[in-house]
């Protein structure tokens, strides 16, 4: 297995740039995870380290090897489609030894190492069978087996899992963070579901529009997300952020919520913050905190939900454990420890 | 009241169609049967219930002309069909491809096929002519050809120039037909082979022939029924000759019932094409039947 390396990659479709500027390496064995909305380059990020389209500008390094030219068949990187492209005429078999096949071994090794895969995958049993006859979770498997069979260097996948449903996703999950232990294979893992990113990766990429936004560990892009983007994108329900007005009377700047609790807002420059909460970390109190009027309340069994408007944000979210009794239109008071406020400059950037 | 049951409302519903059909299709179907089986002759009404017997097949068997009008017959149609198919595939393929004015060239490949038979053997007459023809022409301009041919008039040449004029017309519908099959085939499975590391022909042969094979076996089959039949190309660039060289077995039956009037016997020929036809046909449905299985 080997790492990969972008440096200042840049794409461009015609004139229209779809990737900017990416810098980022992928250790040996790593399962890096693609995360961001609809159309900020995620697919086409992964096409160009798989070698189905050129990048624009900037290198790209499989290992110590400068491969940005190289014809994709020749990186050895293998790839699991979100429609599966699994060749329909073909068995299931014979979809997982295709690569072999392509690679001339001969045919006794082939299906000692279809038999492999497929037992690793619980395959064995649809062997005779073609893709037609196959469930989506099924034919996902042998997607991912048909990937696997030649041991590529790097395997990538674009959203996998999205054409499953949800019980289907949850499990094909667990294989798949168990097939990567297993296997300690480099993976590109590419999603716009947040919990699946969270879930599954060593380290999360967060891109948009074409820029990576931050690259960290789950817990530090939930714990210290860089920008308002990254605090939003993570987490859910997501984070409330709203605007403060930074006060510079006492020397030092600092926000107030409420009239006990004051921020420190330090480095902030201008007159405005962002301030931002997890849902999860807000505690109901009877008196004092941050108040609002409750606008609705979602009841999920383990936890409750509170919607509220307050002078400080409309429109917030709070998330209470186990079931609350909290009413509509109650005055409700919020308590949240300081070092669970996210503050971000004007421009979006963490303090 | 009581309800109809659902096969009794559809027969109902279709009864008034079968009438037509039955009448307009079937009542000549028999008709034709029943004069194979007589001495029927246009201009002489008694003949028409003269039964004969076996007499027209037997001698329809044994006739040379009508034997070298089937193997007029089998030239044309395993010429022009493998051909059409040949060129078609290969256009579709082209036309598949993306470059300017795709769009354009795929409206031109199609305009062949929007010309009725007559006017295209028309055409191609005038083309092959053995006097003013742009193709003696062209061939003598380029330096391929010596002196003007008279194309149609060579009983060597004469079947062949016309099976061409055939492959011009009818080549667009395999194209055609290829085309739609080819752009059902998806990015991604081109795209994961070659991942897989299957090179040009690999793909082609392991994504793009597997996707295609079904709907251009079945435009060959048609194409064969049709070819089979040809009739109106003949009529008009050469009416059978020179020396029966271009007669098929189409034409044949139409010389025999409306030319010699001998009704009967233009029967009995006629029965046997239908016989080849049916057979012909009998493959066309079951090539259908196992792309609905497949699919
Ligand atoms: N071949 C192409 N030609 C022109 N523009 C393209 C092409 N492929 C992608 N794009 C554009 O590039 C941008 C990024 O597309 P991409 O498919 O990488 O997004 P994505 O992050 O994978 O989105 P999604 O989550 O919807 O799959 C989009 O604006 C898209 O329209
Ligand atoms: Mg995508």
């Amino acid at each position: 297995m080997t790492g990969l390396t972008l440096k200042q990659v840049n794409k461009k479709f015609g004139e229209f740039p779809v990737i900017h500027e990416v810098d980022l390496s992928i250790d040996s064995g790593e399962l890096v995870v693609f995360v961001g909305p609809s159309g900020c380059g995620k697919s086409t990020l992964l096409r160009l380290i798989a070698g189905l389209e050129d990048i624009t500008s900037g290198e790209f390094w499989i290992g110590g090897q400068r491969a940005d030219q190289l014809l994709a068949a020749a990186r050895n990187i293998a790839m699991v489609f979100q429609s599966y492209a699994l060749y329909p005429h073909m068995t299931v078999a014979e979809n997982i030894g295709f690569p072999l096949k392509l690679a001339k071994l001969p045919r006794a090794r082939i299906a000692e190492k279809v038999a492999a895969v497929g037992e690793s995958l619980r395959l064995g049993a649809l062997f005779d069978r073609k893709p037609g006859q196959l469930s989506g979770g099924q034919r996902q498997r042998v997607a991912i087996g048909r990937a696997l069979a030649r041991d590529p260097k790097v395997l990538l996948l674009d959203e996998p899992l999205s054409n499953l449903d949800a019980a289907l996703r949850l499990e094909m999950r667990m294989e798949l963070s168990r097939l990567h232990k297993q296997l300690a294979a480099t993976m590109v893992y590419v999603t716009h579901d947040q919990v699946e990113a969270m879930t599954l990766a060593d380290r999360i990429v967060i891109m948009r529009e074409g820029k990576v936004e931050q690259v960290g560990t789950p817990l530090e892009l939930y714990s210290r997300p860089a920008n308002v983007f990254v605090a939003e994108f993570i987490g859910s329900p997501k984070m409330n952020v709203f605007s403060a007005d930074l006060d510079r009377s006492g020397g030092n700047p600092v926000i107030r919520l409420s009239e006990q609790t004051a921020l420190s807002a330090e480095g902030a420059a201008g007159s405005r913050v962002f301030a931002g909460i997890r849902p999860e970390h807000m505690t109901p109190v009877d008196d004092g905190g941050l108040r609002g009027v409750v606008t609705a309340v979602e009841h999920l069994g383990a936890d409750t939900l509170v919607h509220f408007d307050s002078a400080f944000m409309e429109g917030g979210i709070a998330r209470i454990n186990g079931i609350s009794g909290v009413r509509t239109g109650e005055n409700i008071g919020f308590q949240v420890a300081a070092e669970q406020y996210h503050l971000f400059s004007e421009n979006g950037n963490r303090l | 009241m009581t309800q109809m049951s659902k096969t009794t409302v559809a027969w109902y519903l279709l009864a008034p169609m079968m009438i037509i059909i039955v009448g307009v299709a079937g009542y000549p179907l028999i008709k034709t049967v029943y004069f194979s089986f007589t001495a029927a002759h246009l201009v002489s009404p008694d003949t028409s219930d003269q039964w004969v017997g076996l007499t027209n097949f037997l001698k329809a068997l044994g006739n040379a002309k009508f034997r070298s009008s089937i193997g007029n017959t089998v030239y044309f149609v395993v010429f022009s069909v493998s051909a059409e198919i040949l060129l078609g595939v290969l256009v579709a393929l082209l036309l598949n491809q993306e470059f300017h004015g795709r769009t354009l060239l795929r409206a031109l490949v199609i305009l062949p096929l929007a010309l009725p038979t007559v006017v295209n053997a028309m055409m191609w007459r005038l083309i092959y002519g053995p006097d003013f023809g742009a193709l003696n022409a062209l061939l003598t301009q380029v330096g391929l050809l010596a002196e003007y041919r008279s194309w149609l008039g060579d009983p060597s040449s004469a079947l062949t120039m016309v099976a061409l004029a055939d492959i011009w017309k009818n080549f667009p519908l395999v194209a055609l037909i290829t085309l739609a099959a080819l752009q059902t085939i998806s990015r991604d499975h081109l795209e994961a082979a070659l991942l897989d590391g299957a090179n040009a022909w690999q793909r082609f042969w392991h994504v793009v022939f597997p996707a295609i094979v079904a709907p251009v076996s079945v435009a060959l089959v048609l194409r064969t029924i049709e070819a089979f039949k040809v009739f109106d190309i003949i009529y008009v660039m050469t009416r059978g000759g020179p020396a029966s060289s271009t007669k098929t077995v189409s034409f044949h039956v139409y010389q025999e019932a409306f030319a010699y009037m001998r009704v009967g016997s233009g029967a009995s020929y006629a029965l046997i094409v239908v016989l080849i036809s049916a057979a012909l046909i009998a493959v066309y449905l079951k090539l259908l039947q196992r792309q609905g299985e497949t699919a």
